[in-house]
């Protein structure tokens, strides 16, 4: 007779405010018994990373879908190469050189994808480690006077602002491309079902709506300094293999530079979300 | 009985809206009979290249006090050091980085400069490195009637803050207080010279076009800039050593192409004092 072990989640933590290694094989993953405490640990750590776990994209789509992803790709695809090599995107190139500057993805969808999942296929020989910064934690270490002064905050998020960041001298053309995208205005402070509260912030955020816009741009890059400041930054440096996946909602992320041309391949797949910014 | 002959000045048009190059002698440009001369042709053309000139740091400062009042960069009067190599220039390569970007010197004075003049000492690798000017005066000329009439009353403010963005759009707060402190402010578009001529305002500093949104401001400030900057007003000069290029502030913007901060390259440059604000 045989006993069946339903398998537990294994896992350590890598810094107080931020991460989780899960230390679980592919098997046990795949099986789709650990699904409910993944979802809630990376509700909680914000990035959880799988060492060495070797994701065929039929895994990585299955393991995506178990966890509730049931999400494609920007261009319809369930996985989505992400490459700087034009001959692998030649569309997206250029868009994901704002990957080089603190982001969330999702800032012009008034509901956001849930989470996003990496899986390294072919390393950069310098750079391209990518960086994760909590902004659940570092809105909790917040004094209360400055919690209570982004209360009601308003921000407006544009595509085209933070484009400016990685071409300042865009052609007519470009930025006409770049304004068609929309804008969107959030909630600096987002307020989740949960009763968590994160900050909304990134290239994106462009302008505190109601405030002097030097005032404005001194609060945004304040912010955005504290929430990606050492305590709630985790940098992930990439083994051939490796999956993280991060929370979308409480997170910003940020790729280092790296060669575009290098060859550097990340397969992506994402969690579809269900929560908007804002209720 | 000796005749003495009357110099002459001698230059050739680089491109039909920007640019001569200046052909007379050392010894005949610093005479001073020909500054008048220069002066207008100046006005005229946006840029004079004197090639291969090879003016010493004293025959420089010399030359630039035949045409005008001599604006002192350094304390005791002489050219000054353009490089972005930190062992010369510990204080100002941070500062030149702006300058890879189109811009016009001293947008946040009254008065802003009249002229300068660089002199090379040491050139970047060929293909590096170059200087692009580009003639405002053509541009605005060159703009349709219609087009003219929407511009010409509008006003925007510049700062030097907005250019930070340019090359570091993630700054530390302490970084962006630091150059929001020098201040802003409100220039015309269009500037009508006390000469009758008119030429745009533009270039890395102006931040916003007042009383318009922030995404038609962004159209108007990009597109004129690739206008102004288009192949038919723009000069892009390849240096040799001893060349020296002069160049109208008041009519002009102009931008250092990207080249290695290690590679040596020094310029040598002087200035003239304004003579008319913008207005």
């Amino acid at each position: 007779m045989t006993l069946a072990t339903a398998a537990r989640l294994h896992f350590e933590v890598i810094k107080p405010k931020i991460g989780a290694r899960i230390l679980n094989s592919r098997e046990e993953l795949l099986s789709g018994a650990l699904c409910d405490e993944i979802n809630a640990l990376l509700e909680e750590r914000c990035v959880l990373v799988f060492p060495r776990v070797d994701f065929s994209d039929e895994d990585q789509v299955r393991f995506t879908n178990l966890l509730g992803g049931n999400a494609l790709e920007i261009r319809g695809e369930e996985v989505f190469k992400v490459s700087l090599d034009k001959a692998v995107n030649q569309q997206v190139a250029e868009y994901l050189l704002g990957s080089l500057y603190w982001h969330i993805d999702g800032t012009m969808n008034p509901v956001p994808i849930r989470a996003s999942m990496l899986t390294a296929k072919v390393l950069a020989p310098e750079g391209g480690d990518t960086l994760f910064a909590n902004t659940a934690t570092s809105y909790d270490d917040l004094p209360d006077a400055v919690k209570a002064k982004l209360e009601g905050y308003r921000v407006q998020h544009s595509l085209w602002a933070s484009a400016l960041y990685h071409t300042p001298e865009p052609s007519d053309a470009q930025l006409d491309d770049w304004q068609s995208r929309g804008e969107a205005e959030l909630p600096l402070v987002s307020v989740h079902k949960s009763g968590r509260k994160s900050l909304v912030l990134g290239n994106t955020a462009a302008l505190v709506i109601g405030v002097d816009y030097r005032k404005s741009a001194q609060l945004l890059h304040k912010l955005r300094n504290f929430a990606t400041s050492d305590p709630y930054m985790y940098r992930h440096v990439w083994t051939l293999g490796d999956t993280v996946m991060w929370d979308n909602r409480t997170s910003l992320h940020r790729a280092t530079p790296y060669d575009p041309d290098c060859g550097r391949m990340m397969h992506r797949t994402i969690l579809k979300g269900y929560e908007a910014w804002e209720a | 009985m000796t005749v003495h002959a009357a110099t002459r000045l001698v230059a050739k048009d680089i491109k039909p809206k920007i640019g001569a190059r200046v052909l007379n002698t050392k010894a005949e440009l610093l005479s001073g009979e020909l500054a008048a001369a220069l002066r207008e042709l100046l006005e005229q053309r946006g840029v004079l290249v004197f090639p291969k000139i090879d003016f010493t740091d004293d025959e420089q400062v010399a030359f630039t006090r035949t045409l005008g009042a001599y604006a002192a960069e350094t304390p005791d009067g002489s050219v000054s050091k353009i490089t972005l190599d930190l062992k010369e220039n510990p204080a100002a390569a941070e500062y030149l980085k702006g300058s890879l970007f189109w811009h016009i010197d001293g947008t946040m004075n009254g008065v802003p400069i009249l002229a300068s003049m660089l002199s090379c000492k040491v050139p970047s690798p060929k293909g590096t490195g170059n200087t692009g000017f580009c003639n405002t005066y053509a541009a605005w000329a060159d703009l349709p009637a219609e087009r003219k009439a929407d511009l010409e009353q509008l006003r925007v403010m510049h700062g030097v803050w907005p250019t930070l963005f340019f090359y570091e759009p993630e700054p530390s707060l302490a970084k962006l207080k630091g150059m929001q402190a020098i201040g802003e402010k409100e220039l015309p578009l269009v500037w009508k010279h006390q000469s009758g001529r008119k030429s745009l305002v533009l270039g890395c500093t102006a931040h916003r076009v007042l009383d318009v949104d922030a995404m038609q401001s962004a159209q108007i400030i990009h597109g004129l800039r690739e206008w102004a900057t288009s192949e038919p007003f723009s000069y892009s000069h390849e240096w040799s050593v001893g060349d020296c290029v002069m160049w109208d502030n008041t009519g002009t913007m102009h931008r250092a192409e990207a080249y290695d901060p290690m590679c040596g390259r020094m310029m040598h440059r002087t200035k003239l004092e304004g003579e008319e604000p913008f207005a």
